[in-house]
């Protein structure tokens, strides 16, 4: 059965290998500061006692306030799974520096999240809108997207179809 | 200089021969990219120097879907996702959302969605054939003997769940409703078909040298470069490691069951083949202790809500979909609804290596290597 790192544990071995890196953690968890996000990453990838080698999952999650990223990393030798997540305070500009460097199969899943929350990924080798268009107005799975131009009238989203959507602007910034 | 080409390339000083890179469009309406993917080759003469993949044709927004509808509604649209093995997601929707509600799921309801989920992984994997085949080039032949046991198949789950592609038979807490009477008369025929019909298409296709030829040593990867680019499923398993999270995080039923974990050699293009070609006999042995082994009793907990409400929850579910890891991240809040329903799609994950490996093959190759990954675009694109 695989085994689940619980947060606490993954956090000791990040802080020993990469001090300063750990943020803070909770029992599902461990958080890592940005700055020291690859660093810590590439460590806790090459170290013989976690072998994250392989990065199963990719995603962001909005809490109105703030952005997480989530990454599942997965030891195949050890049947592991752990969960680590790193927070992006600035709403306006979100950004995060790419773990592509370390699992070079990230890039899509980046993109992804880029195109989905608007999170830029800094160092990523091709960002881009990948399954929506160039100039797409807002970022759809952010919480507040239907009050975003283009999206649903505030209000109305309970009954989504009843009103026609708001034509988007003519000058779309990014 | 000559008019005749024979005697112009004697002119031709190899030297300083200089030739201007080409690119190719291959997509989105093109019968090898198996759906709504293109594809930007850039080609020098007949070799692939790089390789673009734009993707989102089949773009749905599900994951936006997933949290606008509740945890009930929201089930349809999941099956959409990996559409030619339906019955897995919604196996992996309904035990995300098992894990976060904490249900429980009778015996017999596990037994039913193993079953179902092997059948729709035995289809998934004649598509792959059928169309695999048509990829290097028995085009029609491969194909309609695959089709014909897909229909076989889809005829049996439409007995079952009253719909063929997109069934919504589970439930969070079950199933929809209990098997026919004569399933299991209708399962063990339509199981010797299937033997039979893997057997046709391994002499068409392993048996033919010609294809042999094409796949053998085409693309090979090595495990830890599988890894790193985030391969999983069949094409990690044709390089070596025998991971399959059937065996590896058995869920469900699995731990009663008995199978083996085919693994390649090389991971080159014709090992991908044949894993997936082993991998459907296995099935069907899954299949065949599934109706040996299935439970009397419920089908569905009876002990569900009407209106399912989640309070703070998380939860990462994976199963061994029919291309790789299929993860479903979800969150909940409270409310009906999933604040967050994250689908890690292993085509998506896949076809992110798509790009290194083609490169230095020919065009006709490229094909080739991308049909050997098996994507299927509704669960590339979401």
């Amino acid at each position: 059965m695989t085994r689940q790192w619980t947060g606490p544990e993954v956090a000791a071995i990040a802080e020993r290998l990469v001090p300063g890196s750990v943020d803070r953690s909770t029992p599902v968890a461990c958080y890592l500061r940005p700055e020291k996000l690859v660093e810590a990453m590439g460590a806790l990838q090459a170290a013989g006692e976690t072998d994250f080698v392989h990065l199963t999952n990719l995603c962001g999650v909005d809490f109105w306030d703030h952005f997480e990223v989530v990454y599942h990393v997965q030891s195949f030798v050890q049947n592991a799974i752990a969960c680590i997540k790193a927070d992006v305070l600035d709403r306006e500009r979100p950004a995060l520096p790419s773990v592509c460097p370390v699992w070079r199969g990230a890039w899509m899943q980046e993109c992804e999240t880029y195109d989905l929350f608007g999170i830029r990924f800094e160092g990523h080798p091709n960002l881009h809108r990948i399954l929506l268009w160039d100039g797409y107005p807002g970022w759809p799975l952010r919480k507040d997207f239907l009050s975003m131009p283009g999206g649903l009238q505030p209000g109305l989203d309970e009954f989504s179809g009843t009103k026609r959507r708001l034509p988007p602007p003519v000058k779309v910034v990014e | 200089m000559s008019i005749w080409p024979e005697e112009r390339l004697d002119h031709v000083d190899t030297e300083g021969f200089h030739t201007v890179d080409m690119t190719i469009n291959v997509g989105p309406q093109h019968p090898a990219t198996h759906g709504v993917f293109r594809m930007l080759l850039t080609v020098d003469g007949e070799l692939v120097t790089a390789c673009r993949p734009y993707i989102g044709y089949l773009h749905r927004g599900l994951e936006k879907l997933s949290e606008l509808n509740d945890y009930r509604q929201a089930m349809g649209f999941w099956d959409r996702t990996d559409y030619l093995a339906g019955l897995l997601c919604e196996q992996a929707y309904c035990m995300a959302v098992e894990k976060l509600a904490d249900i429980e799921v009778p015996e017999r309801a596990e037994y039913i969605r193993v079953m179902l989920s092997e059948l729709s992984r035995i289809n998934s994997h004649f598509m792959f054939l059928g169309a695999f085949g048509a990829d290097v080039g028995s085009f029609g032949t491969s194909f309609t003997y695959a089709w014909r046991e897909r229909e076989r198949i889809y005829d049996l789950i439409e007995e079952v769940s009253g719909d063929r592609m997109f069934p919504t038979y589970c439930r969070p807490g079950g199933v929809t409703m209990d098997l026919p009477e004569n399933f299991e008369k209708r399962c063990r025929e339509v199981l010797g078909h299937i033997y039979q019909g893997i057997d046709d298409l391994d002499g068409l296709l392993t048996g033919n040298e010609i294809f042999v030829e094409r796949c053998r040593a085409l693309s090979p990867l090595t495990t830890e470069r599988a890894i790193n680019l985030g391969v999983t499923g069949p094409v990690l398993r044709s390089t070596g490691l025998a991971w399959d999270l059937r065996k590896a995080e058995p869920y469900s039923v699995y731990p009663h069951l008995k199978f083996d974990i085919p693994v390649g050699l090389r991971g080159d293009v014709f090992d991908r083949y044949m894993v997936r070609l082993a991998e459907m006999y296995q099935s069907a042995r899954i299949v065949e202790q599934c109706l040996e082994q299935l439970p009397g009793g419920p089908f569905l907990n009876p002990n569900l809500p009407k209106n399912l409400r989640i309070d703070d929850a998380e939860a990462y579910v994976r199963i061994e979909g029919t291309k790789g890891e299929y993860g479903v991240y979800a969150l909940a809040k409270g409310g009906n609804k999933a604040y967050r329903m994250k689908l890690r799609s292993p085509s998506f994950c896949n076809l992110s290596a798509l790009s290194e490996m083609v490169v230095g093959h020919y065009v006709a190759d490229a094909i080739i290597i991308l049909g050997s990954l098996d994507i299927v675009l509704g669960e590339v694109d979401k």
